[in-house]
């Protein structure tokens, strides 16, 4: 979109009483979508990965984290200056984000060299080995922590503002996890057939994620305010309905449900699993992306007009 | 002391000079607005009528921009209450803007003039101190509370519907037409202790 469309859109948008808001998700402020959506597939791949000893998923997870640090710096306004993150470390959410995905990136550095490189470098069980195994564990809590809760601290977006939404942030990398483990399992696959374990794992995480969400819009509905109803409409029925149908009903949950059901049937091939996963996977981005894209700001006047009543 | 701006709702008639002086006085690009008059209509026809509310940054004493900024570079100046954004520390996430509940900063994103054959010398001058890429709001015209002056806004309100003042003196007029015109934040309800106040029309 050139410079005038944007400025005729921002008018036209400074016009209405709930004003939607475009920064996260729209233009460049899809880079932000991806990144979260890569780091916490980056996460739930790292955590399960080290679960079932899987060391494809983890240098899954490693490069998936790079891909989302990237994304995250190619959306802000001034990728360059990144580093005044680490320099002026703050008690902001974005900071802690920050701080999570260097520490993950580095731990998992030092813990993926030396079996990527063996020989070469320091070796597996040793000491910063070890170090490394800690950092990339911590840096994944504060990942999966971090993404839900910058939302949460929106207070000018209240569809965003609900408490529910750290905890449906960290499902969706515990989804997204197993949905990887799919994917390397078909690519590289493992000693032992993780299908029986992973299967159950992703229904019941799904049942998790599609609770969380229907509580959250159950909340929005009855308790929230105008801005955050008109969210749940612009999700369900309005502008961004066609993402949440298509990709993160249909795609992300209908589809790999019946890839599962054919699963649990018998018939499962690890290719079948893979689509699963990948299905599963574009399911989550878009429900972030529709989840971004229909916050809607609080409308200023809500105050004023109940003063002068 | 805590600069703050009392706006009569009653004496605005959405003549949007305050949005023009604030334009002129800081040159700010298409697209970011300081200060802006909002219209709303009530009721229906016959008894209809049209609102007028003037917004700006409202310089909160618990400003959750600055408590969601990655950098420091929105920060409160705690001796006189201004919260301002430094533009040289401001790396564009825009978490202050989804913080903001009064959605009054701007992301100036790209470069931007009015006229179609290129930045006047005015716009050229006036915003040569603009940084792209980083998000900008009102700063209460520091430069010119600091010199002495009211804000552009205020000085040039031909309603004179805008005071400004200190809030932590008593006696200020400020503090006096909120005390007796019953002056009122915008979304009080949020805890975030706006400096700006309203007096009902």
């Amino acid at each position: 979109m050139d410079a005038n469309a944007r400025y005729n859109q921002l008018i036209q948008d400074l016009r209405m009483e709930l004003r939607p808001q475009r920064e996260w998700g729209d233009g460049k402020g899809l880079y932000l979508v991806v990144g979260h959506f890569f780091n916490g597939l980056a996460c739930g791949a790292w955590l399960f990965s080290l679960l079932f000893g899987q060391t494809t998923g983890l240098l899954a997870a490693y490069l998936m984290g790079i891909i989302g640090g990237v994304t995250h710096l190619m959306f802000l306004g001034r990728p360059a200056r990144f580093w005044r993150m680490v320099r002026q470390q703050k008690t902001a959410w974005v900071s802690r984000g920050f701080l999570g995905l260097s520490l993950f990136l580095a731990g998992a550095t030092l813990y993926l060299a030396p079996i990527y490189l063996p020989g070469l470098l320091w070796s597996e069980g040793s000491l910063l080995s070890t170090i490394g195994y800690v950092a990339a564990m911590l840096g994944m809590i504060g990942i999966m922590g971090y993404m839900g809760f910058v939302y949460t601290a929106s207070k000018a977006v209240p569809f965003w503002n609900s408490p529910l939404h750290p905890a449906l942030y960290v499902s969706y990398s515990l989804r997204g996890g197993v949905a990887v483990l799919f994917v390397t399992s078909w690519l590289v696959p493992p000693a032992k057939d993780l299908t029986p374990i992973l299967l159950p794992l992703w229904g019941g995480i799904t049942a998790v994620v599609a609770l969380l969400f229907a509580l959250e819009i159950h909340g929005a509905l009855t308790g929230g305010n105008e801005a955050a109803r008109r969210s749940v409409h612009d999700l369900l029925a309005g502008r961004v309905s066609g993402y949440f149908y298509l990709g993160t009903l249909a795609l992300g949950l209908v589809l790999p449900a019946y890839f599962m059901y054919a699963g649990m049937s018998g018939a499962t091939t690890t290719g079948l699993m893979a689509l699963l996963g990948l299905a599963s996977a574009v399911g989550d981005f878009f429900m972030k992306f529709s989840t971004l894209r229909a916050g809607v700001f609080l409308p200023v006047w809500t105050h004023l007009s109940h003063q002068r009543r | 002391m805590r600069w703050g701006m009392v706006i009569d709702l009653k004496r605005c008639i959405a003549c949007y000079g305050c949005q023009l002086a604030c334009k002129a006085e800081h040159g700010t690009p298409p697209g970011v607005f300081f200060a802006r008059v909002l219209k709303h209509e009530e009721g229906q026809f016959p008894s209809v009528r049209q609102l007028f509310l003037p917004v700006l940054c409202n310089h909160c004493e618990e400003p959750p921009c600055v408590d969601v900024c990655p950098t420091g570079a929105s920060s409160k100046n705690d001796a006189d209450g201004i919260v301002s954004i430094d533009p040289d520390v401001c790396v564009g996430c825009r978490s202050c803007m989804m913080a903001c509940p009064y959605s009054n900063r701007y992301f100036n994103d790209k470069p931007q003039h009015y006229f179609p054959q290129g930045p006047t010398p005015f716009e050229q001058r006036r915003g040569a101190d603009h940084q792209r890429d980083v998000v900008m709001k009102c700063n209460f015209c520091k430069d010119r509370v600091a010199a002495g002056k009211e804000p552009a806004c205020v000085a040039n309100c031909v309603t004179v519907a805008r005071v400004f003042g200190d809030l932590d003196d008593p006696n200020s007029e400020v503090s006096r037409l909120i005390k007796e015109r019953g002056g009122f934040p915008l979304h009080p309800e949020l805890g975030t202790k706006p400096s700006v106040y309203y007096l009902p029309a």
